[in-house]
């Protein structure tokens, strides 16, 4: 990766929870970049960090029970964990903007929409009202909303949840962010809304230039829009990959076990395959690797069991979390080696 | 008013319409409101409704208007006030039909600002020029006397002031409507003047502390943590207090004054404001658009008292409207054992310790009505603020 590209790197950092039973570790050691125009997707179940993730980068963590314990997030060279408070107040909205995952209630019932986009507008740009007024209206055609004239007047509970949505990107993208953050912008869609949600995305990434951090537990999105790929599980990052290829061949077994279960289109099968257990809880991980009680090599593998993997770079670009990560080429190799542990790897 | 309404929907119903139309469904709350708004119009009008002098009268060939020269700078104020208010209420309603949302706010705050410092520049004014005057004149012995003539006098032609020793503790007849007092003053009069203490007091003091809870309640509510354990024992530690006894050792120090009372009741009784304002920030705080709010980088000003409040302000404004009943109760309470107003400005809980009598005679005439004024005051301010709840929050119903 050149630096020269890089628009925020994430690097290493752990965000914990303390609550009256314990520390909540909801984030572990999580670093990675993100280029300027790309979009980068984090992928992983409800719960393994995601979430906690992205506040951490807009520094929203919930105070004072959450609190970024290490770490450092670098963003356009600015160090974003040692700004004041008032220095963060700039970057928001501004140059990093977010959109939430239930478009129903990230909007206030009580204002119009155009009061809040305008607020928004006026804030970050020194505009007048009534130019943030013509703003909010263009803002609104773009992101496709018809007779926008009209909806710019109306109150959030008149409108639908694709819509409320359409607005909440408006009003992120209306400061013109070199990022935007979109926590799950189309979990809470149904799927044709789903589709047009992340056409709109694309469409104005290509105008602005801006980079998407996308979060989203749906692989199809991630195979069709995400340049780069991290997949997130019990609060670390397991694997990092460009889309294609993690797609193509996923090296951690929790991204196998992920990928095994989608059904395919073309062929029958009768019963999905599964990954056996559950997702720890995060009061209790496991010692050691964290997926090591589901997986088929760590539930028989001391090393799995005591000591945990930290992300390594396997190939260029490509950083596995894992300590047997092997492509389909290795593992041919490991068998001929030593065919007994390639039959626990086959396992 | 059916082509209003479709007018006004092109803009959409505000959240302020919706609480008004589900308001307004019960016919109760509308009588208990217009009430109230009675009330506030006989206060307001008092000087012109019970006087002992005439609005009008012809002495030695001159037309006098002894009224309105004898209105002092208060009544102006108040008067002021009342225009300047109403004028605010037709405005608003006339925005939300004609004025496009888009400068509906900047609209309000021109208008809320012009009108307050219209009333701030007219007290200081009127305080300052209008001279106070003492006419003891008695017209009506002077029309006894033929002195003068053509006198048109107030609907009840007695002052809240005017003593008359020969008619002391007379019973309700038709010279006297409501009977007199111990020192012959008529107890209509005194009751009409009366609420203008009531209602101010009832004002004032939920004035004050909803201003003080709503700011100590935000802070704690979106802080949270350590300023919150703080803070909730400080409120705690006021609440341990009875207020009522606080409120009569320091009336007791310091002057009976209308203002200290209004003031008393307002520093003590801000508590509850404060914790339900704590409650409903905890509970929005965690919500989505305040995260959206904080997520653009809106200054925390903005986040707390222009996105957050409006969400958490109904359980204060029906707390308000019980806190005004209290306040009058207080109020009347405090003049009942002799630390409220001093006489002879009239207030509905002094006149009421005035039904028992120095001779030991049981005057009903004089506990009966102005019980009845506060009963019904109270009520009526206590069933709006019920409907408002029902309103606000159709879920709370309990019916």
């Amino acid at each position: 990766m050149n630096d020269n590209g890089t628009l925020l790197s994430v690097e290493d950092i752990s965000t914990h929870f303390f609550t009256e039973e314990g520390v909540v570790k909801a984030v572990q050691d999580v670093s990675f970049a993100i280029m300027k125009g790309q979009t980068f997707a984090l992928v992983g179940e409800s719960g393994c960090g995601k979430s906690v993730t992205a506040l951490s980068i807009m520094r929203l963590v919930p105070e004072p029970q959450g609190k970024i314990v290490s770490g450092e997030i670098v963003f356009e060279g600015k160090k974003l964990l040692s700004l004041s408070e008032k220095g963060m107040r700039q970057i928001r909205g501004n140059e990093i903007a977010m959109i939430f995952q239930e478009p129903m209630t990230s909007l206030n019932p009580v204002y119009t929409v155009g009061n809040q986009i305008v607020e928004a507008i006026k804030l970050h740009q020194k505009k007048s009202t009534s130019q943030a007024w013509s703003d909010a209206v263009e803002m609104l055609r773009r992101v496709g909303i018809s007779d926008p004239q009209q909806r710019v007047r109306e109150y959030p509970h008149q409108m639908s949840g694709g819509m409320r949505q359409r607005i909440m990107i408006a009003m992120a993208v209306s400061c013109e962010p070199v990022l935007l953050i979109a926590d799950e912008p189309t979990t809470a869609l149904d799927v044709t809304i789903q589709a047009q949600i992340l056409d709109l995305l694309d469409r104005l990434q290509e105008q602005n230039g801006m980079s998407i951090l996308l979060i989203t537990h749906d692989l199809g999105v991630v195979a069709e829009r995400a340049d780069d790929v991290a997949v997130m599980y019990a609060s670390r990052i397991v694997e990092v990959a460009e889309s294609r290829q993690l797609f193509a061949e996923p090296l951690h077994p929790y991204t196998q076990g992920l990928l095994e279960s989608l059904p395919r289109l073309g062929i029958t099968a009768g019963r999905l395959q599964t990954i056996s257990g559950t997702v720890p809880e995060p009061l209790h991980f496991p010692a050691g690797c964290k997926f090591h009680p589901r997986c088929p090599v760590g539930r028989e593998d001391r090393r799995c069991q005591t000591v945990e993997p930290k992300l390594r770079e396997v190939r260029p670009g490509r950083c596995v979390a894992c300590w047997y990560a092997r492509d389909r080429r290795q593992r041919a190799e490991d068998r001929r080696q030593s065919p007994e542990s390639a039959a626990v790897d086959e396992g | 008013m059916s082509k209003q309404t479709q007018a006004k929907s092109n803009w959409g119903t505000s959240y302020g319409e919706l609480v008004w139309r589900e308001f307004a469904k019960s016919r109760l709350s509308i009588v208990c409101l217009s009430f109230i708004v009675f009330l506030f119009a006989v206060a307001i009008l008092a000087p012109f409704l019970a006087n002992d002098k005439p609005f009008v009268i012809r002495i030695d060939g001159q037309l006098h208007f002894p009224i309105f020269r004898n209105l002092g700078a208060s009544d102006y104020c108040i008067f002021l006030a009342a225009v300047v208010g109403c004028s605010q209420l037709l405005l608003i309603k006339r925005n939300h039909r004609h004025v496009d949302p888009s400068i509906r706010g900047a609209a309000l705050w021109r208008q809320i600002c012009i009108s307050s410092s219209i009333i701030l520049i007219g007290v200081i004014l009127l305080f300052v020029f209008v001279p106070r005057r003492l006419d003891a004149t008695d017209y009506k012995a002077m029309v006894a006397c033929r002195q003068a003539t053509d006198a048109i006098f107030a609907p009840i032609p007695y002052g809240y002031a005017r003593t008359n020793l020969k008619l002391r503790e007379q019973p309700p007849s038709w010279e006297h409507l409501l009977g007199t007092d111990d020192v012959g003053s008529d107890t209509l009069c005194r009751l009409i003047h009366g609420s203008r203490i009531s209602l101010s007091v009832g004002f004032v003091a939920v004035g004050i502390s909803t201003v003080i809870g709503i700011l100590v309640g935000a802070i704690l509510g979106y802080f949270g943590g350590k300023v919150d354990f703080i803070g909730m024992r400080i409120v705690e530690i006021m609440m341990a207090i009875p207020a009522f006894f606080l409120i009569i050792t320091i009336v007791a120090f310091f002057a009976r004054s209308l203002l200290n009372i209004m003031i008393i009741i307002g520093i003590t009784s801000w508590t509850g404001n404060a914790r339900f304002i704590r409650a409903e920030f905890f509970k929005l705080r965690k919500q989505d658009f305040v995260q959206a709010a904080v997520s653009l980088g809106l200054p925390l000003r903005s986040i707390l008292f222009r996105h957050m409040l409006p969400n958490g302000i109904a359980p204060v404004l029906v707390n308000a409207t019980f806190g005004i009943a209290g306040a009058i109760f207080i109020e009347a309470a405090l003049s009942f054992l002799g630390f409220g107003v001093a006489p002879p400005t009239p207030s509905w809980g002094q006149m009421l310790s005035l039904g028992v009598s120095t001779t030991g005679r049981f005057l009903w005439w004089l506990t009966l009505f102005p019980g009845l004024a506060i009963f019904f005051t109270v009520l009526a301010y206590n069933l709006v603020g019920e409907a408002l709840r029902d309103a606000i929050d159709p879920k709370l119903r309990t019916r």
